[in-house]
């Protein structure tokens, strides 16, 4: 499947702001399976100084530097994206154990931004917490099978957890989307997230999209609207890193389409900086993913 | 031996005492033939200062402690604490020291080493030497630090090192430390508090001497700097971190400038700092705040303390940054199991110093043996995080788990095993110290320290921060409840070779002046300001209380000077209201914190501001800058007017410290326009108050009295206060110290003397409108002087105080971009 996205963000501030200097994640890193071309990023007004640079993690970096002051900034990121088609991923017979994966995560030596040893442990926004843990303990026992397990905790998720807009925001600490049972996709991840961890288990965030019609005599998936996240596993040497969206319970397809992936939401945030002055502020954000050949 | 009145005979009782009771293994007990002669010999003196009284002696060193400002707060405390050093200094001989310098040296390079190996090519995770989870785990790696090495190749300048000493004389190191190298403040302060206390007697000893460790040190910075004569600053989290006292006192102690995050910016890629001349560029920095918050764009993106974009000054602009950020991977308990046999594959060396034997369960056969050898062992966190298993704390002897808790801690260890290691328990030898009163054996740990020199070459203090802990766990913070610090001397047999390199060595000659920051100057300013306002206060609360119009404590009805003055309390927010009785009311403007004007209050703006300017301000100025407020009883008048006077006296020496003591400084200058307006404005405010056209005889007596010009006035002027020479005497006489004129001569000098960023000779906004408002006052006399005319100085000055502030201080407001999650 190919696909165009173009992903507006429209910031207006109350007061005008000066010497902004922005982190913008909206360009998504190579991953396997997935390609992207023709990427444009505009900026308006125009930026003093526009440095693309290498994060951390798989996630490509804008630094964005606008002297000028700003009472209003547009940012629009559009690309074209290929993910391979084929099967969807689904739980195999010969899928290795939640207990073998934490062994072979322990041994791991990769050290590259995808290494598993990086998504391990406690990150800024996503530390251990033992209700997460005690809530999943069920399911992530060592005889199970690893991608089987992980599908039936999104699914939990997905079930237990009622998709509120608003009722959390970017800095709610995920021991509160917890313990109330609600949240958005970023909260559901670093649920699954930290569950994940709790027992040993190597688990990414992810940040990406959504195609956003569905296809024909498909249900419309929750999160198109905007950017959506979810979660990658490391499922072991051989079957790598899967993708768990937990606000839909399903395991990531080809209408799930990859832009960065980190420890967690700090890592990845679409947009992140500082700026001196500023007051109250208020963001439009439209997304467009639609697939090549069904435009118009 | 009966005892004898002698104080030489009380020494060696206090020794032999000591000696009768001390545990195995303690340092004075152990001591060779030798050393226990110097123990001898130092606690033969220490008793005779103190005339046999332990008690005596620790009270004298507590006093130099005091006096040096030497101060701290554990967690959770908002007010700083008394020091609490104990007067009796560890001795360690030569040769024993000789051993410990040798091993911390190996480790520096050891870890240096791992560092770097860390951050490039990682080739002891590829070849099975170092598991990546050791460094992955700890939340002091940052990938982002991968192939971004330090230009000048030092990714450590400073490490510290915990050390124990067990009974048996072996050292081990405890922790390793090179985030922020907490303590050696603390170690200099402690030997300056001794050797005042105790006269000669450092000397006497042959104590090494820490002086040349720190010149060491300061050159080892420099010269990892682009520029040869490098601006170097200490970076601080600000004053509201645990050890700002510390940081404040290095940073005037190594001539380094003292600067928090928003006296910086990065502008293409190079680093400067505001001043009061603009922006001057930065050649290093020593950082005393975690890599964590150095810099929001490139690390915790929440953090408010640091520099945006200070990883690129660092990584592209050259910046010297000691310690570099990452550094702090090494230090985890994790990674002390490692290094004995990184030691072999890196150094081919055993390493001199041990560890204490650690077992890190991420490892099959590790975690058998510390699940099986529990009862032996301490069970700790990893990573120095909290884990589940060990609640409320980091680390557990397995002997003091109960079965429940050891189920549990197993349970936890089986499912993240990594989060876990096991050490072997540490006994610690003692050594003499003073406890209510009494010579008493404790347990103690060193933090020693070591840097680079000009040459990257590793130098050790020859000394330490020395922890005796009362009971507790020695492997937390720097000091816990209760504990003690104490000095730490080496001593030789002989004293040093007299030291002839210091002319050779001698710095150029710089004189007064240098930078002023721009925040620095602001907060002199205020400071100036705040303590003019606390004595005005003062003064009026003693016009109200000190007779000099008819009143007594009763409600103050029927004087209308009275209704003015605390009126006057009241607009000043000194008192919430005017109703009540005169004692109650001026008890208040003393004495109640929650009223934002009062003394109390703004003595603890005063503090407040001086405590960030720690590094500028002459001890003795801060020392009177503390001082509690006096004691008063609102029902007796002499109490209130005996406390308001005090505090005018305390004021008056602050004034005295400046003017004699202050170098002549852009801060000097600064300070005292921060006195002038304060005592400008209130001039004005004052003057058309209680010297309006129709002013009562009381009034123009309070005006003097405020202004404190009644003596002047009476030697010139036979007849009582009259309108006309009041206003002139307190408003226009230019050569009286408090009247307005003065106050705006000072200012506009103050002020063309300042620098100025105009390169075409046009004044600036500043001294433009000081220059005006001077020249406007100065030809007008007190029979042609209005209301009108205050009022338009008072205006004109509050314009001028905006206007310095514009010009000289930091406008700038950093935000944080928030709620642009642009998540569904």
């Amino acid at each position: 499947m190919i696909y165009r996205i173009r992903h507006q963000t429209i910031v207006h501030y109350d007061a005008p702001v000066q010497l902004a200097r922005f982190n913008l994640r909206l360009r998504p890193a190579p991953w396997p399976g997935q390609w992207t071309s023709d990427y444009h990023l505009a900026v308006d007004p125009a930026p003093a100084s526009i440095e693309s640079r290498p994060g951390a993690w798989p996630v490509h970096v804008a630094r964005i530097e606008i002297d000028s002051p700003l009472h209003r900034i547009s940012i629009e990121s559009s690309f074209r994206t290929g993910v391979q088609g084929g099967p969807p991923i689904e739980p195999q017979p010969d899928d290795p154990t939640v207990g073998a994966v934490a062994e072979a995560a322990l041994a791991a030596r990769d050290m590259g931004p995808a290494g598993p040893a990086h998504y391990l442990h406690a990150s800024p926004r996503v530390p251990l917490v033992a209700e997460i843990g005690a809530w999943a303990g069920d399911l992530l026992v060592p005889h199970r099978s690893i991608v089987e397990a992980a599908l039936e905790l999104a699914r939990r998720i997905r079930n237990e957890f009622a998709y509120v807009s608003g009722a959390t925001d970017a800095a709610t600490p995920v021991a509160e989307a917890f313990s109330a049972r609600h949240g958005v996709c970023q909260d559901f991840a670093h649920v699954m997230v930290a569950a994940l961890r709790w027992f040993g288990l190597p688990a990414a965030y992810v940040s990406g999209y959504l195609r956003t019609d569905p296809p024909p005599g498909m249900a419309r998936l929750v999160g198109a609207d905007a950017m959506h996240a979810w979660v990658m596993l490391w499922c072991g040497p051989t079957r790598e890193w899967i993708g768990f969206d937990p606000t839909n319970g399903v395991i990531a397809g080809d209408g799930h389409l990859f832009v960065a992936m980190g420890r967690d939401y700090a890592d990845v945030a679409p947009m992140d900086g500082l700026f001196v002055g500023g007051s109250g502020q208020n963001v439009q954000v439209m997304v467009d993913v639609m697939p090549e050949g069904e435009e118009a | 031996m009966t005892k004898t009145a002698t104080p030489v005979m009380e020494a060696a009782g206090w020794a032999d005492a000591y000696l009768a009771r001390a545990p195995e293994g303690d340092l004075f007990a152990g001591a060779s033939a030798e050393m226990a002669g110097h123990w001898r010999a130092m606690l033969d003196r220490l008793s005779a200062q103190a005339q046999g009284d332990p008690a005596m002696l620790a009270g004298n060193v507590e006093r130099q402690a005091v006096d040096l400002g030497l101060a701290f707060r554990l967690t959770g405390d908002q007010q700083e604490r008394p020091w609490p050093l104990s007067p009796i200094p560890l001795l360690i001989g030569a040769r024993e020291w000789t051993h410990i310098e040798q091993g911390l040296v190996q480790r520096a390079q050891l870890l240096e080493r791992v560092i770097s190996d860390i951050y490039s090519t990682q080739s002891l995770v590829r070849d099975g030497k170092l598991p990546a989870n050791v460094i992955t785990g700890s939340p002091h790696h940052w990938r982002v630090m991968t192939g971004a090495p330090p230009p000048h190749g030092h990714f450590i300048h400073f490490y510290a090192a915990d050390l124990a000493r067990g009974p048996d004389g072996e050292w081990r190191v405890l922790a390793d430390r090179v985030r922020t190298p907490v303590g050696v403040g603390y170690a200099l302060e402690n030997r300056l508090a001794l050797s005042r206390a105790t006269g000669d007697l450092l000397g006497a000893l042959n104590a090494r001497r820490l002086a040349p460790f720190l010149s060491d040190l300061r050159r080892g910075l420099a010269a990892d700097c682009e520029r040869s004569d490098p601006r170097i600053g200490l970076l601080s989290p600000g004053r509201f971190n645990q050890s700002y006292a510390e940081q404040a006192h290095l940073a005037r102690y190594l001539g380094l400038l003292l600067v928090e995050g928003e006296d910086l910016i990065v502008s293409d890629g190079q680093l400067f700092v505001r001043t009061i001349q603009g922006l001057k560029r930065v050649d290093g920095l020593w950082r005393w705040m975690d890599s964590r918050f150095i810099d929001p764009l490139a690390f915790d993106a929440e953090s408010r303390i640091g520099v945006p974009d200070l990883f690129d000054a660092c990584v592209k602009g050259g910046l010297m940054l000691a310690n570099w950020p990452g550094v702090g991977v090494i230090e985890s308990r994790a990674m002390a199991a490692f290094l004995p046999g990184l030691a072999r594959d890196l150094l081919g060396a055993e390493l001199i110093l041990p560890n204490i034997a650690t077992w890190w369960c991420g490892q099959a056969a590790e975690r058998a043996h510390v699940a099986d050898a529990m009862d032996e062992l301490v069970v700790g966190s990893a990573f120095d995080r909290d884990v589940a298993g060990l609640t409320g704390t980091r680390f557990l002897p397995g002997s003091a788990m109960d079965a429940g808790q050891r189920a549990a801690l197993l349970e936890a260890m089986a499912r993240r095993p990594m989060d876990y290691v096991g050490q072997e328990v540490v006994r610690l030898s003692t050594t003499p110290a003073i406890v209510d009163g009494q010579l008493t054996a404790l347990p103690f740990t060193l933090r020693v320290f070591v840097a680079r020199d000009e040459l990257g070459q590793w130098r050790i203090m020859p000394g330490a921060f020395t922890r005796l802990a009362a009971h507790g766990d020695i492997r937390a913070a720097l000091m816990g409840e209760g504990d003690l610090s104490a000095d730490m001397c080496v001593v030789d047999a002989r004293p040093a070779p007299a030291d002839g390199l210091a002319s050779a060595m001698a710095p150029a000659i710089r004189r007064v002046g240098g930078m002023l920051p721009a925040k620095a100057a602001d907060n002199l300013y205020w400071l100036g300001r705040y303590i003019e306002r606390t004595e005005m206060t003062a003064r009026v609360i003693r016009a109200i209380v000190g007779g000099s119009i008819e009143a007594d404590l009763g409600p103050a009805v029927g004087s209308p000077t009275m209704d003015r003055l605390m009126g006057q309390l009241a607009l000043w927010g000194a008192i919430s209201g005017t109703a009540g009785a005169v004692g109650p009311l001026c008890a208040q403007a003393l004495g109640d914190g929650a009223q934002p004007g009062s003394v109390r209050a703004l003595l603890a703006a005063v503090a407040g501001i001086g405590e960030g300017l720690r590094d500028r301000l002459a001890v003795d100025y801060w020392r009177l800058v503390r001082l509690p407020l006096p004691d008063f009883d609102g029902g007796v008048t002499e109490t209130l007017l005996e406390a308001s006077s005090r505090m005018i006296e305390r004021i008056s020496a602050l004034s005295g410290l400046a003017a004699e003591n202050m170098g002549r400084t852009e801060g000097w200058r600064f300070h005292d326009m921060g006195r002038r307006m304060e005592r400008a404005i209130n001039g004005c405010r004052l003057a058309m108050l209680f010297g309006g056209d129709r002013a009562s005889a009381d009034d123009l007596t309070v005006l003097l009295d405020l202004n404190d010009s009644q003596i002047s006035y009476r030697n010139r002027y036979l007849a009582g206060p009259a309108l006309a020479p009041v206003r002139d005497l307190v408003a226009l006489e230019p050569q009286n110290p408090r009247s307005i004129v003065y106050q705006a001569q000072r200012l506009a000098e103050h002020v063309a003397a300042l620098p100025t960023l105009h390169g075409d000779g046009m004044p600036e906004e500043p001294q433009r409108l000081a220059a005006m408002l001077a020249a406007r006052l100065a030809p007008m006399t007190g029979d042609i002087l209005s209301v009108a005319d205050l009022a338009d100085a008072e205006s004109r000055l509050l314009e001028l105080s905006d206007a310095i502030g514009q010009r000289y201080f930091l406008q700038r407001r950093k935000e944080r971009s928030e709620g642009v999650s642009l998540l569904s």
